[in-house]
């Protein structure tokens, strides 16, 4: 029955004859692992094809939809992360195995008479492909891909002649926007795949016209493509799919931060595959080329060579001088991209800039997830708005020349200072560690250790300049005068007491734990620090003795003092709290602050009230909850160490 | 020999296969012909190559490619060997002589059913993972639909009661259908949309100071419900559903009567309502 169906149908259409075509080509020498590098291409394009019609099913090409969408695929679909996973680790599987398709083809001499079409043919195919990774490389509009494809079309914009109408034609503006997403997907998703589906097309048609280049007729007897060598290309394909599966489940396809262009992102670089471009682009004598001659005109050549080589070939040492070339440019390639790996890996900035990344990648994930989803104008604005993570850049921008937080810069990197010989030494802190601020330890060390608190101020130059002008100096105050009576304040009676004046400062400062949660006060604890701040019934010599004896309004929430009503005492209301943090920062030079006394700038004027106020909240632990981990100072690399 | 007999139960079974012999000795017979043969029976995958070659080598046009090919089969069972040496091993102490054409036979065979199984695996697995994907709306459930959201900018109850922006002594009191937009959060796919129109519904006011309502949606496809004041009825400008002020169907367009939505009792001048859709096209009122 189904043999009379299908004997129709050939009679009608031919099909069996051309099946038979395509199954029985000859195998003369026998079927070879070497043979299946062509078809591992047509297998991945494949896979392409269809993971890539089905991310497209949910895929929303808007400068404010883009990432959000992908988020959505990698996060809260089903099989989403896979069927991404697949498609981005086989993208980059296609380039090696079109790598290594290549080079086989050079050294079998496989590009000569007659198959020169088909060889063009093959390097049209690799332009394209070249161009679907760029092209996709962009479409989950995140940080990763935002700058690194600024790169691709910068370059692009430094061609000669019509480079900068090139540039603004695929980005569909001066600009990067929602047209450069739109038209990027349109040649990633339409033009680029037809066209190649058209050239492999070719491609395989005129291979089958002359069939494959066996060098050794004799190695075995003749067979045919089926199924002697599909079983052969089968192995190699469940190879390469085996290994993209396991990539995509166990690695998982990138998704940085959302692209913010006013956020630089210091960790850009192209895909792995394009970083010995990337490298040679950094090469001094290249560079004094100018742009166009490394990035365009020298790899412009090299494809040039690559496609001359049917014709090189005809002449007597041709095929010799196409392997050499080949080879030569291989281990370019090969040694330029492990240097790029190098060096990237022993710098400390790209290594902090990575790891910041990934926090950041991380943190956008919990608050795309979070109750209120991700707001109409986009994932950008979660993380713009995020005290967790603007807070660190901020102190990095403001704070980090005289404080550190848990010793360095905020963002995990660590401060350095020139020497007078032209090196590099670690720069001594000239104002307190801020990495504990309104901590129990913090308050701790401010009642009982004062002056060893503040020491780092000492490493200043307005203390060490002084000249006995009257400067902050934490040896020589009434406080550290009160802080330093240990055998006091380190009495048995007292221990408690301690305890319980720091469980009041804590509550009144109020900050929630570096990962965002709420902290939990005993009340009882903070009534009695309370007393004792207010009314000092402390045990010992310094019974008697109060906070607020100086620092008046020590009991009550911040309120602010105006200059005429300053006594010379720090202004300790609320202290370490929000509103306290915030007055201070705005001016620490008013009198109910450090008065004349004050080295520290202004910030009213050196940052927006917005900003302040992120600052202010990272600093008191008042943002959503995180399990990110905290920025942890860098390691120094060898080199600089 | 027990490896011997499956094969021995195909053979008899096919009509085909018996021919091999004959055609094999006149060294005609491609040896995917032969080896071809017994895969109807076992593997549905390659099933369709299988009849291919079976009903056209003979008149294909490549025949002439064919006659050295059992030759070279019988050799290239042989290399085969070297791939599998369970079978090989087997297979040579049985017939420690030269390989006898069903053995060139089955080394071919399973060469094939290996190709096939491994091409079909290879190939489906991105599909499979792609279709799963794409039945995400299905396995997944209405999760990027409205979700209910008590307290926030909406008003809203824990039932999904929510307060419309009107008041009992507002409506007509000569049971004249209002219509009434119904705010809420909605949440699509990445995106939450913090109280927005998300519908609207006819409320009427009985004289006995009873407020009803009734969704916009009309039961028969989906059409907005409008309100006819010259005849006092409600009907559908897309397909001429028509139904009483009561909701009742007044043609027998629409399936079934407007969908009635749940208000809730005893809050006096405030008018809460549980604002729900329903699937069109079908007499039972079912919530989607």
């Amino acid at each position: 029955m189904i043999r009379s169906l299908l004997a129709w149908l050939d009679d009608r259409t031919g099909y069996a004859g051309f099946l038979h075509e395509a199954l029985y080509e000859r195998v003369p020498g026998g079927a070879r692992w070497r043979y299946v590098w062509g078809s591992t291409l047509v297998f991945t394009f494949s896979v392409q094809m269809i993971t890539g019609f089905f991310l497209w099913s949910a895929y929303s090409p808007s400068a404010n939809t883009a990432w959000e969408s992908v988020y959505y695929i990698e996060n809260e679909m089903i099989f989403g992360s896979l069927v991404r996973g697949l498609h981005h680790f086989t993208a980059q599987l296609m380039i090696v195995l079109m790598a290594v398709h290549l080079v086989q083809v050079i050294i079998d001499g496989a590009y000569k008479a007659p198959r020169e079409i088909n060889f063009w043919l093959g390097l049209v195919l690799m332009q394209i492909v070249l161009g679907l990774s760029l092209t996709g490389y962009l479409l989950p509009w995140d940080q990763k891909g935002y700058y690194a494809t600024q790169v691709s079309t910068k370059i692009m914009g430094n061609a000669p002649l019509i480079g900068q109408q090139a540039q603004e034609l695929i980005q569909g503006g001066p600009k990067y926007g929602h047209h450069t997403l739109t038209r990027f997907f349109a040649l990633h998703a339409g033009l680029l795949p037809i066209s190649l589906i058209a050239f492999l097309g070719l491609h395989l048609y005129v291979f089958r016209r002359h069939g494959l280049t066996v060098k050794d007729p004799k190695h075995a007897p003749e067979t045919t493509f089926w199924p002697e060598q599909v079983l052969k290309d089968g192995v190699a394909c469940l190879a390469v799919l085996l290994l993209v599966l396991g990539l995509a489940v166990w690695k998982g396809a990138e998704l940085s931060a959302p692209a913010n262009p006013s956020e630089n992102y210091a960790a850009a670089r192209p895909e792995w595959y394009f970083l010995f471009l990337f490298r040679f682009l950094k090469f001094e004598f290249v560079e004094h080329f100018g742009l166009a001659f490394g990035s365009i005109y020298v790899p412009g050549a090299l494809m040039g060579v690559v496609a001359a080589m049917p014709l090189l070939g005809r002449w007597a040492v041709g095929h010799k001088f196409n392997v050499a070339f080949t080879w030569t440019l291989t281990i370019c390639i090969g040694g330029l991209t492990l240097m790029a790996f190098y060096e990237d890996g022993r710098d400390e900035d790209h290594q902090a800039a990575i790891l910041e990344a990934h926090r950041d990648a991380e943190r956008i994930k919990e608050l795309a997830s979070g109750p209120n989803r991700i707001p109409v104008s986009g994932a950008v604005t979660l993380l713009r708005e995020d005290p967790f993570t603007q807070g660190p850049r901020l102190f990095a921008k403001h704070c980090k020349g005289c404080h550190r937080y848990d010793g360095h810069d905020g963002r995990g990197r660590l401060v350095y200072a020139g020497t007078p010989d032209g090196g590099q030494v670690r720069a001594a802190a000239e104002a307190a560690d801020l990495g504990q601020f309104g901590s129990p330890a913090w308050m701790k060390s401010v009642v009982v250790d004062y002056s060893n608190h503040f020491s780092a101020l000492k490493n200043s130059g307005w203390f060490k300049n002084a000249d006995g002008q009257d400067v902050l100096d934490p040896d020589e105050s009434e406080m550290a005068d009160w802080s330093g009576d240990a055998e006091s304040l380190g009495s048995e009676e007292n221990t408690q007491n301690v305890a319980a004046l720091v469980t009041f400062l804590v509550a009144q400062a109020g900050h929630n734990t570096r990962d965002g949660k709420v902290i939990e006060h005993d009340t009882a604890a903070v009534d009695r620090g309370r007393k004792l701040a207010v009314e000092g019934d402390w045990a010992g010599a310094i019974n008697g003795t109060s906070c607020a004896d100086c620092h008046a309004s020590i009991g009550e929430s911040f309120a602010e003092i105006g200059d005429d009503d300053a006594d010379g005492y720090p202004n300790l209301s609320g202290y370490g709290s929000a509103a306290w943090l915030k007055s201070f920062l705005s001016n620490p030079a008013a009198g109910q602050h450090y008065g004349e006394k004050n080295q520290m700038p202004a910030y009213a004027k050196r940052m927006t009230s917005t900003e302040m106020d992120l600052l202010v909240r990272w600093l008191t632990g008042d943002y959503a909850e995180t399990k990110v981990e905290p920025y942890a100072a860098q390691r120094m690399p060898p080199v600089l160490r | 020999m027990s490896d011997e007999l499956p094969h021995a139960d195909e053979t008899p079974g096919s009509d085909p296969l018996e021919e091999t012999p004959e055609s094999a000795a006149a060294e005609e017979s491609s040896p995917a012909l032969r080896s071809e043969e017994p895969q109807p029976d076992s593997v549905e995958d390659v099933d369709v190559d299988v009849d291919v070659d079976v009903n056209v080598s003979p008149g294909a046009p490549d025949e002439s490619d064919e006659p050295d090919e059992l030759v070279d089969a019988a050799e290239e069972a042989d290399e085969e060997d070297a791939d599998s040496p369970e079978e090989s091993e087997e297979e040579s102490e049985e017939e420690s002589e030269e390989p006898s054409e069903e053995d060139v036979a089955r080394r071919a065979f399973v060469t094939q059913v290996l190709a096939g199984s491994i091409g079909a695996v290879v190939g489906l697995v991105p599909v499979l993972s792609g279709l799963i994907f794409f039945l995400d709306p299905l396995i997944r459930g209405g999760r990027s639909s409205g979700d209910a959201t008590v307290g926030g900018s909406v008003q809203k109850d824990a039932e999904g009661f929510i307060k419309l922006p009107v008041t009992r002594s507002l409506l007509p009191s000569d049971g004249t259908p209002q219509q009434v937009t119904v705010e809420d959060d909605l949440v699509d796919a990445w995106n939450k949309f913090p109280n927005v129109p998300i519908g609207s519904v006819w409320l009427l006011r009985s004289e006995s100071d009873e407020v009803s309502a009734y969704s916009t949606i009309c039961p028969h496809l989906g059409c907005a419900v409008e309100y006819r004041g010259a005849r006092s009825d409600f009907y559908c400008p897309c397909h001429l559903s028509a139904f009483k002020l009561d909701g009742s169907k007044d043609n027998p367009i629409p399936p079934r009567d407007m969908d009635s939505l749940a208000v809730k009792p005893g809050m006096g001048e405030e008018i809460w309502v549980q604002y729900k859709s329903f699937r069109g096209g079908i007499s039972e009122k079912v919530e989607v």
